[in-house]
């Protein structure tokens, strides 16, 4: 009998095939109050890991960026303005909920023109090669069934120069900052999500998920290994996120 | 932490700068010029370093920026505050060095020469057309009687120091002094002209 190969979603082990279709289910069910959560959570913290992200990625007018799981459009917003006309910003994401979240908040703003919208899997994205000045994937590469696949694929469509940014929760540097961390993880964030969305699962599931994401070091390497260069971490609010820089050669 | 700190007091300053600008629109039409420049600054004592972008009639404030500047300007704090009152073309002796696009430093600091916000307009939207009046004219007596209040601090601590003190001498005796010495030199030339032309002969 052929056996079966596996992923982690969150703490479980499910067969590879369903993890992609879990993660939607998680996404479908907040995507609603997804940017209420997202301050709620982080004390509006994000904001400034967000921030931080931008001033990381040199964007100038007329670059092309690509926004991977770009959500309700926080980083797109401010590439879009940074790009100006003749730059071009592509707000990606895998999920048709929270995708159109994003366009409708992103048209609400008033943001048109030089920014398109892409229903697309990170694993397999669909844009030439060397398209790219520079690519983001924000809180989005840990919910990835192949991260090394993705990685890979980003760096194809990167131009050679180009830098990949990962902004995505990590492992806290300090002993203490972990337990409090583990605690508020464990036990505040799916009562606040039941309490917001009345859904504890997905936000317990959002809680396992950053603990079985690799760690600072190893999502460095695994950068490396994808075929990037100069890759460094910034760690931020004691290492709960981390902002991954590579370049590509 | 501590990027993260600077990066929310930025984004506080930031948010505050833009929604002054609103009330001078003359300065957020003249920023329209420098659209899309740089302006780094590298500040020594507190060592802090900032980018700004000019974009959309507006100013972004970052903390770090790893691309291209236009214009790279270093200096203390108060070297580069006194900035917007010294002409760019002349930076000796001003404590700050520039490098970069100086005629975009000679469009900022122009704009900022003509900084104008219009507080009361700003006042009277959130507390109303009266209090709104009332608060505007007593900020503008206040700052009029701060300023003539340093004026005259800074006129009498100079007489204090020079007159009563004696610790320092006064703008009068200096010039003296220096006239004496000018005078000393004179005198040594002639005698040392003297002196060649005799041992010469």
């Amino acid at each position: 009998m052929k056996e079966q190969k596996t992923t982690h979603f969150g703490f479980q082990q499910v067969p590879v095939e369903e993890k992609a279709e879990r993660v939607a289910e998680v996404f479908h069910s907040v995507a609603a109050k997804y940017d209420l959560m997202n301050d709620l959570m982080s004390a509006g913290i994000h904001r400034l890991w967000k921030r931080l992200t931008i001033e990381a990625s040199a964007v100038r007018p007329g670059h092309k960026i690509l926004d991977i799981a770009g959500g309700t459009g926080d980083l797109s917003y401010q590439f879009s303005k940074l790009v100006g006309t003749n730059g071009q910003v592509i707000l990606a994401d895998i999920n048709a909920s929270m995708l159109g979240v994003g366009r409708d908040r992103l048209i609400d703003r008033g943001v048109a023109g030089n920014l398109s919208y892409a229903q697309c899997d990170a694993q397999f994205l669909p844009f030439a090669d060397n398209s790219f000045d520079c690519i983001t994937i924000a809180f989005g590469l840990r919910n990835v069934t192949d991260k090394d696949m993705a990685l890979r694929s980003m760096l194809r469509v990167l131009k050679p120069g180009g830098r990949l940014l990962v902004l995505e929760f990590s492992k806290p540097q300090n002993q203490l900052l972990s337990k409090a961390y583990d605690t508020y993880s464990f036990k505040i964030l799916p009562f606040m999500g039941k309490l917001v969305t009345q859904d504890a699962e997905s936000y317990r599931y959002l809680a396992e998920s950053i603990r079985m994401h690799p760690d600072q070091e190893t999502l460095k390497s695994m950068m490396a290994n994808a075929g990037f260069v100069n890759s460094e971490f910034h760690n931020m609010t004691g290492g709960i996120v981390a902002l991954h820089k590579g370049i590509k050669p | 932490m501590i990027p993260l700190l600077t990066n929310a007091g930025l984004a506080a300053a930031e948010q505050c700068i833009n929604k002054s600008l609103q009330y001078d629109p003359a300065t957020k039409n003249a920023l329209s010029s420098c659209d899309g420049k740089i302006l780094s600054l590298h500040i020594f004592s507190p060592e802090i370093k900032i980018a700004v972008l000019i974009q959309d009639q507006s100013i972004r404030l970052m903390s770090q920026w790893d691309g291209e500047v236009d214009t790279q300007l270093s200096g203390s704090l108060i070297a580069l505050a006194q900035l917007t009152q010294t002409p760019v073309h002349n930076l000796k002796d001003s404590g700050v060095t520039a490098m970069g696009d100086l005629q975009f430093l000679a469009q900022l600091q122009k704009i900022l020469q003509n900084l104008d916000i219009d507080w009361e307009e700003m006042l009277t939207q959130i507390f109303g057309d009266i209090i709104g009046h009332q608060m505007a004219q007593l900020l503008r007596s206040k700052m009029l009687w701060t300023k003539n209040r340093a004026q005259t601090a800074q006129r009498l601590v100079g007489e204090f120091v020079t007159e009563e003190l004696q610790a320092i001498p006064s703008k009068i005796e200096l010039e003296h002094f220096y006239r004496q010495v000018d005078e000393l030199r004179l005198a040594v030339d002639r005698v040392a002209a003297r002196f060649n032309n005799l041992t010469s002969s």
